[in-house]
């Protein structure tokens, strides 16, 4: 690189500096959390760095190899031999007790095969020497594999035999996530259009009363929901006094409330971008559409909503992704059939302490999420062509 | 200069963690309530040190980070008996000096372990409304027979006594489920009762929710701690215990490993096993005594409402053992079994 020749000067390099470095601090703090949780995904954990001896020993030698695990647990200390048995009964259950019991008495045992059988009889069983020989690296894909359902067969190839339980989650979050935004564009794009247009009195009136939901707590929100549309709630005793019905609904605990309170919180996120875009549209184009002999439907399609399709999809994109990673609120007015990935990542994190699975969860999600913008900035950047349509 | 401002920032955030005062941990509500006045003001006036609470939600993920971290916020805490057993597994909680807090043989057994005391027994079973139901249901037959007490049906989403309950309901007697839950066949079995009523049910996640749904008849059944509904019929309710065949099991206090008031460890611990102190607890809040010898300093009235005297000759033991061996693998399968 050769010197410029204008070098910034010292009052100008430190304003460089200034201006990129929390351009920076903010880059790595972004990318930090994620990187470390791409890496979680595929961390073996304590359980590929603690079995040393045991992935030196010869395979073929069942002595050499009870001796050498033998060896690797009293050279553990016990938060060591912990998290082991945590990652070895992720893979098979009841390793944990098995490990963690020889391990109390790891000096005791005669260091052969023949001594751990003697001491429990399970040693005798090859699925936990299976176990261990498959989970020896420092790096695994066991999280990846769990999560989609895809095994690595003995040659190496990806099959899809697993359990697919994650990816139908997955797939139930993008639908909820579809339908979410569906039902929060159709309902905030008329209170958008009467911020806008209506007379400035009843446009505050609308304002406000969108921005006092945007500031109020979303468990307070949620919790509302639960309290109208519970069996006993105001709802249902509603529509039994006015007869409409003769049982309470199920309007809680099942998809329907899962998407009428995701929708309630998220429809500022929508009203606020579409408000913003259909104040800009002059009022007079609406008149001058109309002496031009155009209709007020044909106004409409024709001159007000392309113009407001800009607004519709910054929506639209927002909402769909925060709707993606909600937790608590479907989690207290969905079903278990309504609980989105979130709530599995949540779950392996607060109860088993399987960050690794949690992080597979994770990048699975951000994965979804990048494909998606990817192919709307593709779809934008088609439309932006000359020749495209808008 | 990045290095010196995260450097400050940790200083800042550090410095009022070491004047801090001891934090105790518990589940909340009644239950945090009545351990305050039993436990917690008798501990502050004995140690003479003040002592701020907080709200515990389960789970070892606080803890380890914690611990990991090096930034222990929390002294002692109230866990579930087979999470206190993972976390001194995992290296999370401090050792206990028994020699020196003494009384292990006036505990129950298996509530003195190496890391943790047993101190709430807890009933979990079911509950039903007295005003819906006037020829109550008996036992866990009578919770999976949709045909004699129709309605839907409370239950935690986890497997946890969800599967015992589900074999005793099926005719396994309380002192053989484990056995029966450790074979894959046992397993089916249990999900087989579920079965029989998934349809009904309504999933609960903090304990006052049964009493809620109850109360309001939004479910006809629910499983619930026994505590729970004793307090609510206390305020009126028209709620009942069902005592046949409910599964008892402790929590316990425990200290996370590196707390800086590691030299009041045992003067806690003494302070929670005194029987005179759980006796208070007991009569405060319906759970029982992890000592034998508070009962003598409870009236008959409060035992019946205990998991304790006549209301255990037929309740099965939650084993701690066999949870944790099989939580992980068992929860899989209840969520994917709960979410299609």
């Amino acid at each position: 690189m050769h010197a410029s020749p204008r070098r910034p000067g010292g009052a100008r390099l430190a304003a460089l500096v200034l201006l990129v470095l929390p351009l920076a601090i903010y880059s790595f703090l972004y990318l930090m959390p994620i990187g470390s949780m791409v890496a979680l995904s595929v961390d073996n954990g304590e359980l590929g760095r603690s079995l040393i001896a045991f992935r030196d020993a010869d395979p073929a030698d069942a002595d050499a190899r009870a001796a050498a695990l033998l060896a690797d647990l009293q050279a553990m200390d016990a938060g060591t031999q912990g998290a082991t048995a945590r990652g070895l009964n992720q893979n098979l259950a009841g390793f944990r007790s098995l490990f963690l019991n020889t391990a109390r008495k790891s000096g005791e045992i005669e260091p052969t095969m023949a001594g751990l059988v003697a001491f429990d009889p399970r040693w005798a069983e090859e699925q936990y020497w299976q176990v261990m020989d498959r989970n020896t690296a420092p790096f695994t894909l066991r999280h990846f594999g769990q999560a989609t359902g895809l095994v690595l067969d003995d040659n190496g190839r990806l099959t899809a035999g697993g359990d697919d339980i994650y990816v139908q989650i997955m797939w139930r979050t993008l639908m909820i996530a579809v339908q979410v935004t569906l039902v929060t564009l159709l309902i905030s794009y008329p209170l958008a259009y009467a911020v806008a247009n209506a007379r400035p009195r009843f446009a505050g009136f609308v304002l406000v009363a969108v921005l006092m939901s945007f500031w109020t707590s979303i468990l307070v929100r949620t919790t509302a929901w639960v309290i109208l549309l519970q069996t006993s709630g105001l709802v249902n005793a509603f529509l039994l006094w006015t007869g409409a019905i003769a049982e309470p609904l199920q309007l809680i605990f099942n998809r329907f409330g899962a998407i009428v309170s995701m929708t309630h919180v998220l429809l500022p996120f929508a009203i606020i971008p579409m408000m913003n875009v259909m104040r800009t549209i002059p009022k007079s184009q609406a008149d001058a559409s109309r002496s031009l002999g155009a209709g007020p439907i044909e106004t409409f399609l024709r001159v007000y909503f392309p113009q407001t399709i800009r607004g519709v999809a910054v929506a639209a994109g927002t909402v769909f992704i925060l709707a993606l990673g909600f937790y608590i609120t479907p989690s207290l007015t969905g079903g278990p059939r309504d609980q989105m990935v979130s709530f599995y990542i949540a779950a392996f994190v607060k109860e088993s302490l399987n960050w690794g699975m949690a992080s597979a969860l994770s990048v699975l999600l951000l994965g979804a999420v990048l494909v998606i913008v990817a192919i709307y900035g593709a779809a934008r950047w088609a439309m932006a062509r000359p020749g495209g349509r808008a | 200069m990045k290095v010196i401002g995260i450097a400050t920032l940790c200083a800042v955030v550090a410095a009022p963690v070491a004047a801090r005062d001891v934090t105790i941990a518990g589940w909340g509500g009644n239950y945090q309530d009545a351990q305050r006045e039993a436990y917690f003001k008798p501990f502050a006036a004995k140690s003479g040190l003040n002592f701020t609470e907080t709200t515990y939600l389960g789970g070892l993920a606080e803890i380890k980070a914690m611990v990991d971290t090096n930034n222990v916020s929390w002294d002692f805490l109230i866990m579930g008996g087979s999470e206190l057993q993972l976390a001194c597994d995992e290296g999370l909680l401090e050792p206990l000096d028994w020699d020196a807090i003494g009384g292990k043989d006036d505990l129950l057994p298996g509530a003195a372990i190496d890391c943790g005391v047993g101190n709430v027994v807890i009933g979990n079973g079911f509950a039903y409304n007295s005003e819906v139901f006037p020829t109550p249901p008996q036992d866990w037959k009578d919770f999976f027979d949709r045909d004699t007490f129709p309605g839907k049906r409370g239950v935690n989403n986890t497997p946890q006594f969800n599967l015992e309950y589900a074999l005793m309901a099926d005719g396994v007697p309380p002192d053989q489920i484990y056995e029966v839950l450790a074979t894959p066949e046992g397993v089916d079995r249990a999900f087989a009762q579920w079965d029989k009523i998934k349809d009904l049910l309504q999933y609960w996640e903090s304990g006052a929710q049964p009493v809620e749904w109850l109360a309001s008849n939004n479910v006809a059944l629910s499983t619930a701690y026994n505590g729970r509904i004793i307090m609510a019929k206390r305020e009126g309710k028209p709620l009942e215990f069902v005592w046949k065949n409910h599964v008892v099991n402790m929590d316990g206090w425990a200290m996370v490993k590196g707390s800086p008031y590691k030299d009041h460890l045992t003067e806690f611990m003494q302070t929670v096993n005194d029987p005179e102190n759980q006796a208070k607890f007991s009569s405060l809040m319906p759970y029982g005594p992890s000592n034998t010898l508070a009962a003598s300093h409870l009236s008959p009235e409060i035992v019946a409402g205990l998991p304790a005297g006549d209301n255990i000759t037929e309740a099965a033991f939650m084993s701690d053992a066999f949870w944790i061996d099989h939580l992980d693998e068992l929860r899989e399968r209840w969520s994917r079994w709960s979410t299609q």
